[in-house]
C-alpha cells in the first residue's frame, strides 16, 4: 500500500537539486548550473544534459571524497535525477543506492547512532533524532531524501517499506529544526507521507493537507507541484473533487517562470493536465 | 397499431444489453495498493473486451466505508459490490468466516489443500445468497504481535489486546483465553497502539507494515492464529443482467486478477515477515504444552459460538475431514 509513494515523490525531488548544487560553490560552476537547470523550461534538455554533470560530481567526490558539501550535492543531484528522469527501474536502482551512499558519508560520521538504529525498531530510533541540531540540517535532509528515493526504487520490498515512519521522523526533526527550510519542500514529503493511508484504515490525511498547505504557504504559493500533490494525494484520497479541479486549475493559469522552480513547475502543470482529464473518471 | 409497437416493444426489451453496464465497487484498498492497481487492470481488459458495455468504476481506501456500511449501500442500491474481506462476507454468508476459525490452519500446505476444496463450496453459496464472487484471494496468516513476548496463553494476562468492532469469533476465543479484549475500529488501531490503549494485536506481516503498527510492537508470536482473505462480490442480482457473453469475460477476467493476488499476496506475506525480523521484532516460539491449552480453551469457546448458531457446523465438520485427510497424508509422505 506504501507503494503509492513510489510516483509522487518524483518530480518533488527536483526542488532538492537547488540546495544540492547552491553547495558546491566551491566548484566554481555549481551556482550558475544549478540555477540553469531550475530555470529550464524544457526538461528533455535537463534529462539529455543533467547526466553529463553526474559525472562531473563523481569525479569531484573522487577528488575529495569526505567533502560534505559535495557529496550533500551528489546525493541530491543522483536522486533528483533518478526519480524524475529514469524509469528503468535497474537504472534507477543503482542511482538510488549511489544517492544514499553519498547521503550516508556526508551525514553519518557526525551522526553514526542515527545511521546504525536506521536498521532497527522504531522507536529506538525516534529518540537519537532529538540529539540533530540546525548546523546539519543539510545532511539530515539530504540523506531523509535519499532514504526517500531508495524506498521509492524498492517499493517491492518490505523492508525499505517498513522503513518510512522513520523517513517521516526524519522530515519531522527537519521542519522542527526549520520550518522555513527550503522554502518549506520537507513540508511536500510529510503531505506525501501522511495520505499513504486512507482514513479508513488509521490514516490521517487531515495532517497530510495542513502540510501540504504549509508547503503551498512557505513558498509564496510558486511551488505548484505542492497544489498538484495536494490534489492528487488528498482530494482523490477524500474524494472532494471541487478542491482537486480547482486546485488544478489554478496550477494551470499560474505563471510557471518562478526563479529556481521553473523546471518543477513546467512538471506540475504537465501532471496537473493529467490529473484533470482523468478526474472524471476518478470521481 | 400492435404493428407499430411491436418493433417498439422488441427494442426496448433489447435496451439493457445494448446499453453499457457501469459496476459500482467500493474497497478498503487504498488507490494504488496491489489489489486496487489488480482490479483497474482486469477492469481495463473486460471494458475492451466488451467493446465498452461493462465498465467498473472504484471507490478506494473505504471512501464508502467499511465492509458493513459497503453491504448496506449495496443492498440499498447505491454500489453493485465490493472487494470484501471475511469477516465482512460473514454478513451475507455466516459460514465465510470458516476461515477465520483461530489456530484453525498450522500452515499454508494445509490452506491450499482446505481450500481447494471449501473455496467452490463458499462461492456457490454465495451465489444462493444474491452475490457473485469471483473467487478468494489470500490475505495471509494474522499473527499476534505485542509490546512484550507471548509464548503461550498465560503471557495474554494482564494485556490489552484488541480485537475488530463487531468480531465474536475473536471476543470469544479471547475471553475463553483469560482477557476482555478491546474492540475498535481500524480506524483507531495505530493510535491505539501509540496511546497505549491497546498493546497487542493480530495482523497479517503485509498489513501490520502497511498501516504501521510495527512501530509500536516488539514481539511476534510465531504460530498463525488466523487466516484473512476476501473476495470481490457483485450482486446477482445487477451482474446477471450483463449478456451471457459479457458475464462469462468478467468471470474469466476477474477470476484470473483474484487468483493471481492470492498467490502474490503470500509472497508479498513471506517477504514482510523477513521485514519484521530485521526491523527488531523479536519473534517468540508458542511453546507446544501452551499451544494445546491454549487451542482446546479456543475450540470450546468455538463450538460454543456454533451451537449458538454462529453458522452451520456441517460444512466446519466437512473442512476438518479434509484437515484430517491433509495431515495424514503428509504423515505417511
Amino acid at each position: 500500500m506504501q507503494r503509492c509513494f513510489l510516483r509522487s515523490l518524483s518530480v518533488i525531488l527536483l526542488s532538492a537539486l537547488l540546495g544540492g548544487c547552491a553547495s558546491m560553490m566551491t566548484s566554481g560552476l555549481g551556482e550558475n548550473l544549478s540555477q540553469a537547470i531550475m530555470n529550464q523550461d524544457d526538461p528533455q534538455t535537463v534529462q539529455a544534459g543533467a547526466p553529463a554533470y553526474l559525472l562531473l560530481i563523481d569525479s569531484l567526490i573522487a577528488g575529495d571524497p569526505e567533502n560534505t558539501r559535495m557529496l550533500v550535492a551528489g546525493s541530491r543531484l543522483y536522486s533528483a535525477y533518478a526519480s524524475v528522469f529514469v524509469e528503468d527501474m535497474e537504472r534507477g536502482q543503482r542511482m538510488a543506492v549511489r544517492g544514499l551512499d553519498y547521503a550516508e558519508r556526508a551525514f553519518c560520521p557526525r551522526h553514526a547512532a542515527v545511521c546504525e538504529a536506521a536498521n532497527g525498531p522504531y522507536l529506538a530510533f525516534q529518540p537519537h533524532l532529538e540529539q540533530i541540531r540546525q548546523r546539519d540540517i543539510d545532511t539530515l535532509y539530504t540523506y531523509a531524501l535519499a532514504q526517500a528515493l531508495w524506498i521509492q526504487r524498492h517499493s517491492h520490498d518490505w523492508s525499505a517499506i517498513a522503513n518510512l515512519p522513520k523517513i517521516e521522523a526524519m522530515f519531522e526533526r527537519v521542519v522542527a529544526l526549520d520550518a522555513d527550510y527550503q522554502q518549506g519542500d520537507p513540508w511536500l514529503y510529510l503531505g506525501i507521507i501522511r495520505t499513504l493511508l486512507p482514513p479508513a484504515m488509521g490514516g490521517k490525511p487531515e495532517a497530510g493537507r495542513e502540510a501540504f498547505e504549509q508547503a503551498i504557504a512557505r513558498s509564496n504559493g510558486e511551488n505548484l507541484m505542492a497544489k498538484v500533490e495536494l490534489a492528487r494525494r488528498y482530494a482523490r484520497l477524500v474524494f472532494e473533487q471541487e478542491l482537486h479541479d480547482r486546485l488544478l486549475h489554478e496550477v494551470m493559469q499560474a505563471d510557471e517562470n518562478v526563479p529556481g522552480r521553473t523546471l518543477s513547475n513546467v512538471l506540475a502543470k504537465r501532471q496537473a493536465r493529467e490529473l484533470l482529464d482523468s478526474s472524471a473518471d476518478y470521481f | 397499431m400492435l404493428r407499430l409497437l411491436l418493433p417498439l416493444l422488441a427494442l426496448i426489451c433489447l435496451l439493457p444489453a445494448a446499453q453499457a453496464t457501469e459496476f459500482k465497487i467500493a474497497t478498503l484498498a487504498p488507490d494504488g495498493s496491489s489489489w486496487m492497481n489488480a482490479m483497474k487492470q482486469g477492469a481495463s481488459e473486460i471494458e475492451q473486451r466488451t467493446g465498452g458495455r461493462v465498465t467498473f468504476r472504484f471507490y478506494p481506501g473505504g471512501i464508502m466505508g467499511n465492509d458493513r456500511s459497503v453491504l448496506r449501500r449495496i443492498r440499498v442500491g447505491q454500489l453493485h459490490g465490493g472487494a470484501i474481506t471475511g469477516g465482512g462476507l460473514s454478513e451475507i454468508l455466516p459460514e465465510s468466516q470458516i476461515y477465520s476459525l483461530p489456530f484453525l490452519f498450522e500452515d499454508y500446505a494445509e490452506v491450499d489443500s482446505v481450500r481447494k476444496k471449501i473455496d467452490p463450496q463458499l462461492i456457490s453459496a454465495m451465489y444462493d445468497k444474491g452475490f457473485v464472487s469471483f473467487g478468494i484471494s489470500e490475505g495471509g496468516f494474522a499473527y499476534l504481535l505485542s509490546n512484550s513476548a507471548i509464548s503461550g496463553v498465560t503471557d495474554l494476562a494482564g494485556h490489552k489486546v484488541w480485537i475488530p468492532e463487531g468480531d465474536d469469533i475473536s471476543r470469544a476465543a479471547f475471553q475463553a483465553s483469560g482477557v476482555s479484549p478491546i474492540p475498535l475500529p481500524l480506524t483507531d488501531v495505530l493510535t491505539g497502539l501509540q496511546t497505549g490503549l491497546i498493546d497487542t494485536v493480530a495482523g497479517s506481516p503485509t498489513g501490520v507494515i502497511a498501516l504501521q503498527w510495527h512501530t509500536r510492537v516488539s514481539h511476534l508470536t510465531e504460530a498463525p492464529l488466523m487466516y484473512l482473505y476476501g473476495s470481490l462480490v457483485i450482486q446477482r442480482r445487477a451482474f446477471e443482467r450483463l449478456k451471457q457473453a459479457d458475464q462469462q469475460i468478467v468471470h474469466e477476467v476477474m477470476g484470473n486478477t483474484f487468483r493471481t493476488l492470492d498467490r502474490s499476496m503470500r509472497d508479498d506475506n513471506h517477504r514482510a515477515m523477513e521485514a519484521l525480523r530485521t526491523q527488531g521484532i523479536q519473534f517468540v516460539p508458542l511453546q507446544q504444552a501452551e499451544m494445546v491449552i491454549w487451542r482446546s480453551k479456543v475450540d470450546q469457546a468455538m463450538d460454543k459460538l456454533l451451537d449458538n448458531g454462529l453458522f452451520d457446523a456441517a460444512l466446519l465438520q466437512q473442512l476438518r475431514r479434509h484437515q484430517q485427510a491433509h495431515r495424514s497424508q503428509s504423515a505417511s509422505n
